[in-house]
């Protein structure tokens, strides 16, 4: 095995097949050009200096597929010249995200079922999820434009879209093509946040298009805000105001003065406490996690510290904002209330024993807070019989997805194998979209019939975790090197690792699950 | 170090109780009538304690065959464990707690005590060894790879200690290039993890006052390679103590199977003899 660095098996047939997908040397603009880009306007020298890197053109022929429904994207695009078509095919009512994301609990299939149905399924399919069944007015989250289920909406030059997706790690909502020949900039993800921090216009005009098109959507999906109504909504959508925080920035500190609610919009917020001289991690907060309760409720100053583990964004609601809510929703006060009391429990319990809190300090810094898979193996009780990796090889046709090596941390080895992120950035810039997360679930594959091997998702992957291992390619009848990765054995009931483990040494862990992770590992450490 | 304890205690007390039963219900047998392997109730625990045995013998086909979903290993490897403790108990009842008549009762009883002590012994250090590893050791390594890292450590030692002085050099190439040069294996980790680690280790404190400054820290570098080293000696040594239990255990156990079988065969022959 290699990790991701192979290029293409052969690339002249690729580039024509994919005239503008594989990657290519990327020329950026120089900043004349830049400054002369509307958006960017009358944006200072070393701002501009700061993005340029992450700027570039790019020319799409026509009926070229720019965004595609379902995926992740990194980067907004600026329409420079041409036309480019949202379709809206299959979508349900309300963007689903990963919030509510599980694994898949399909039957178990027989291989020649599992190969049928592979081979019938087209993988934007299988990424899109199931037919909606809605007929209304669809609002999407990056598109300026409501669109209708069957219409075509067409965006001009000086249009911008796929910004939210690129700032909010949500799958794209829609389908972008180019009507005709056509010039986009991509903004990627650095750019947009450093427009965000240093461009109070175009952070204005990112907000102000969140407000109007995504926050009601995303409020929605926070199990607190499930039972307000529209109007509610609507009214508390236009008093709240929206942060952003760089890695490492102290959101709030314990012992100031409360005067806000938060909802996590993007990124992991770090909760500690102070313990003597140590700083104790008490739990982390995710995409759709709410804290500012228990200081408001209890009228006390900050009882915890808030620090953006990487890029945050916060959705924040003044003092007065979240009173009015709770006077208007008294059984909010309850789930509010327990949620303080829960938080303050964990700071004791905390307290009292630090190594949970070491668990979770353990699972930030390395990155494992992503996973809502992670496989696991008790060094206290494997034999290093390596039956995880052999049933791994067998259930994918010889070759295994993982090997019993990766880090560790006291007695538990995190072998190098697929975390299944909750943003699986692996799935951005897939040119032909060989990986893909069936929407509602946890497993991300890659089809191996659809890639090409250009390994984009294995540089991606911050952990390591994707890897070319050469194929015959059933298309091209070949081989080459192709991206495999944990797929969580799709198909079986259960992983085949942890199926095959005789002492129940290999487990999967989601660290979405924060209380399951502090009572788990410990317990069995 | 945190030794595992039995990961389904049902399983254990539910070995034990049908165990006691059988046991029990021979007293209570035996209290009535003569006791003879041949008769009904002699018969059925030795059919029993064969139908056991047979079923345990699938684990490492179920193990072979990973790919489909038959229930957990985990669960398979329970049964094999516990079930194999009740077919031995069973053909204990079977013989009546008796010495056996001929060649082949003995050879039968004897192959049953010895499949069952070594699969017990191989349940202890699958729980001893890992904990051992798990606690005292930092490096962890897959097994097949530890006499190809051990040479890597090896090249790596000789490029640090190139360019030497020659006190240093001939510290290294007497004392520890020796040491390096292939995985040592001993069963003395088996008691210790550690082996001794800190006596291996002391040459390195004794050089240190008789080096300049700057070639401490090249002997801090060795001293890590070493200690590295050591860590691969004992867990290979450890491992392979898991893999040269299977040869004792499983080779018997094979033929212990085999003999069932011709034992079963000849005693359905004769009992349908006229």
């Amino acid at each position: 095995m290699t990790s991701g660095s192979t290029a293409p098996a052969d690339a002249g047939f690729f580039s024509r097949a994919f005239p503008h997908a594989l990657e290519r040397p990327e020329q950026t603009l120089s900043l004349a050009e830049l400054a002369a880009v509307p958006p960017f306007a009358g944006l200072a020298e070393t701002v501009l200096k700061k993005i340029q890197p992450y700027v570039l053109p790019a020319r799409y022929l026509a009926g070229e597929t720019i965004l595609r429904e379902g995926e992740f994207s990194d980067a907004a695009y600026y329409v420079l010249d041409g036309v480019v078509e949202v379709v809206l095919k299959n979508l349900p009512t309300h963007q689903q995200t990963p919030l509510q994301a599980t694994r898949s609990n399909s039957r178990v299939r027989s291989l020649s079922e599992r190969a049928a149905e592979l081979g019938a399924t087209a993988p934007r399919q299988r990424a899109i999820g199931k037919p909606a069944t809605t007929s209304g007015t669809i609002i999407l989250s990056d598109i300026l434009h409501e669109v209708k289920l069957g219409e075509r909406v067409l965006l001009e030059a000086g249009e911008i879209f796929g910004e939210i997706s690129a700032l909010s790690r949500y799958p794209v909502s829609a389908t972008v093509q180019a009507a005709a020949e056509t010039r986009c900039l991509l903004v990627r993800t650095p750019a947009l946040r450093i427009l965000q921090r240093s461009a109070p216009k175009f952070k204005e005009f990112v907000d102000q298009r969140y407000r109007e098109r995504a926050l009601a959507t995303h409020m929605r999906n926070v199990s607190l805000f499930a039972g307000c109504d529209e109007q509610f909504i609507a009214r508390l959508k236009e008093r709240v105001e929206l942060v952003s925080f760089e890695p490492g920035a102290l959101i709030v500190e314990e012992g100031s003065p409360a005067d806000s609610f938060f909802l996590v919009r993007e990124g992991f917020v770090k909760v500690s406490a102070r313990s003597g001289a140590a700083d104790l991690a008490l739990t982390y907060l995710r995409k759709g996690d709410y804290f500012g309760e228990a200081a408001i409720l209890l009228e006390e100053p900050w009882p915890f510290s808030f620090t953006a583990i990487e890029s945050v964004e916060l959705v924040k609601l003044p003092r007065a904002a979240f009173q009015e809510m709770v006077a208007k929703y008294p059984e909010l006060k309850r789930e509010l209330w327990t949620a303080a009391t829960d938080r303050l429990e964990t700071r004791g319990r905390a307290t009292r024993h630090p190594v949970e809190s070491e668990y979770l300090q353990m699972a930030i810094d390395t990155g494992l807070i992503h996973g809502e898979s992670v496989l696991m193996i008790d060094l206290n009780t494997c034999t290093g019989c390596d039956d995880c990796v052999r049933a791994c090889a067998e259930t994918h046709d010889g070759v295994p997805r993982f090997i019993r090596e990766g880090f560790k941390f006291q007695n538990w080895l995190v072998p190098a194998s697929c975390y299944q992120c909750t943003d699986p950035v692996c799935m951005i810039g897939c040119p032909t979209g060989a990986i893909s997360r069936p929407i509602g679930t946890t497993e991300v594959s890659i089809d191996p019939v659809s890639c090409i091997g250009c390994g984009n998702c294995g540089r991606r992957c911050p952990w390591g975790n994707i890897v070319s291992v050469p194929f015959s390619h059933p298309v091209l009848k070949k081989d080459i090197a192709l991206a495999t990765k944990c797929d969580l054995c799709l198909g079986r009931d259960r992983p085949a690792c942890v199926q095959m483990c005789p002492h129940g040494s290999a487990i999967r862990v989601s660290f979405k699950d924060v209380a399951a992770v502090e009572r788990l590992l410990p317990a069995l450490g | 170090m945190k030794v595992a304890r039995p990961k389904r205690p049902a399983w254990l007390f539910t070995t034990i109780a049908v165990a006691a039963a059988g046991i029990l219900f021979f007293v209570w047998s035996g209290s009535r009538r003569v006791w003879s392997p041949g008769d009904a109730a002699g018969m059925a625990f030795g059919i029993a304690a064969a139908l056991l045995v047979f079923v345990q013998a699938l684990y490492p086909f179920r193990r072979r065959f990973a790919a489909y979903p038959f229930g957990t290993a985990q669960r398979w490897l329970q049964f094999h464990i516990y079930g194999g403790a009740v077919g031995f108990v069973f053909v204990l009842v079977h013989e009546g707690f008796r010495a056996p008549a001929g060649f082949l009762g003995w050879a039968l009883l004897l192959l049953s005590a010895w499949s069952t002590a070594t699969g017990l012994a191989g349940v202890w250090l699958q729980k001893w060894i890992p904990a051992m590893i798990s606690s005292g050791l930092n490096v962890l390594a897959v097994f097949d790879r530890i006499p190809e890292l051990v040479e890597t450590l090896r090249s790596e030692s000789a490029t640090l200690a190139a360019g030497s002085s020659e006190m240093f050099e001939r510290f290294y190439s007497e004392e520890i290039e020796p040491a390096l040069a292939g995985v040592n294996t001993s069963w003395d980790y088996l008691l210790d993890v550690q082996g001794g680690r800190e006596r291996r280790l002391a040459p390195f404190n004794r050089m240190a006052p008789f080096l300049a400054e700057t070639e401490r820290e090249r002997l801090a570098g060795l001293r890590a390679i070493f200690n590295e080293k050591l860590e691969l000696d004992a867990q290979y040594s450890l491992l392979r103590i898991l893999r040269l239990w299977s040869a004792v255990h499983v080779p018997p156990a094979v033929l212990f199977v085999a003999l069932i079988l011709y034992h079963a065969g000849v005693s359905l022959y004769y009992w349908r003899a006229p």
